[in-house]
């Protein structure tokens, strides 16, 4: 598993989603699109050895989706849509359309979604945190 | 030799190296343990039997040609032959083979979950094994 690549066909995978902003690194600053969603694919969490021989490990990667505050009401939509399991705008069917990112992994599965808020330049963003399970 | 980890055993099934697929296996050697107690002893009394010797393995599937999947399903109820080094690489004094023919009395194809990669656990007969340190 090559963390760098992960990351970046994560991102291709999530840039099928119409008005998603993605970036596959974490950025020093932001500018949230205003009343649109803003993707951070985050760093890969390794567990090595996941089979005998150097064959596969395991890895978690965090995806952070925030959205910009026009209004409340139209940022916690455009979080559900994207919290939805199915859908042109849910983001796991999105990254579980190809489950091996064109090779790069054995296969993954979206595991969970948590809500949250992100402060950034003295501005709370309407969050959730994706996590990402990999084998390869 | 000293102490090492148990991470890189090769599983070698046939020809087939399947160590990638493999998260655990042991090897269990053991004799039948035969009773001889007679009426002059006051403790019980045993010799040594057969071997009846196992291997187990945690594999996750693989439904691919030639993959973990057909090696061991198509070969229910035949023998194959494994083979398990410690240490991947060179056979030697310090880091011998086993090569045994094992009965393929169970197969798990499908065992799924909803947040976890499908495995087969199997727990497999010795029929025959041998000990080497140079192949």
């Amino acid at each position: 598993m090559v963390p760098s690549t992960v990351r970046a066909n994560l991102k291709t995978a999530l840039t099928s989603i119409t008005g998603l902003r993605v970036m596959d690194y974490v950025p020093d600053s932001t500018n949230v699109p205003t009343n649109n969603a803003f993707a951070v694919i985050g760093q890969l969490s390794m567990n090595y050895d996941y089979t005998l021989n150097r064959g596969f490990d395991s890895a978690t990667c965090n995806i952070i989706v925030m959205v910009g505050r026009m209004s409340e009401k139209d940022g916690q939509s455009r979080l559900d849509g994207l919290l939805q399991s199915s859908g042109s705008t849910s983001i796991k069917a999105a990254i579980e359309a190809d489950k091996t990112l064109s090779g790069a992994v054995q296969t993954l599965r979206v595991v969970s979604a948590s809500p949250g808020t992100i402060t950034s330049a003295n501005i709370d963003y309407l969050s959730y945190q994706y996590s990402v399970e990999l084998i390869g | 030799m000293a102490i090492f980890m148990g991470n890189k055993v090769a599983v070698i099934v046939g020809t087939t190296t399947i160590s990638d697929h493999v998260s655990t296996v042991s090897l269990n050697r053991e004799v039948e343990a035969v009773t001889i107690t007679s009426m002059n002893d006051t403790v019980q009394n045993m010799i040594g039997g057969i071997e009846v010797s196992s291997v187990s393995l945690e594999v996750f599937n693989d439904f691919a040609a030639a993959s973990v999947n057909s090696l061991f399903e198509d070969a229910i109820g035949t023998k194959l032959a494994i083979k398990l080094i410690p240490v991947t690489g060179t056979v030697s004094a310090t880091n011998p083979s086993y090569s045994m023919s094992c009965l393929i009395t169970q197969w798990t194809p499908i065992s799924g979950s909803t947040d976890s990669a499908m495995t087969a656990s199997v727990t497999l007969p010795v029929t025959a094994l041998s000990k080497s340190t140079s192949a």
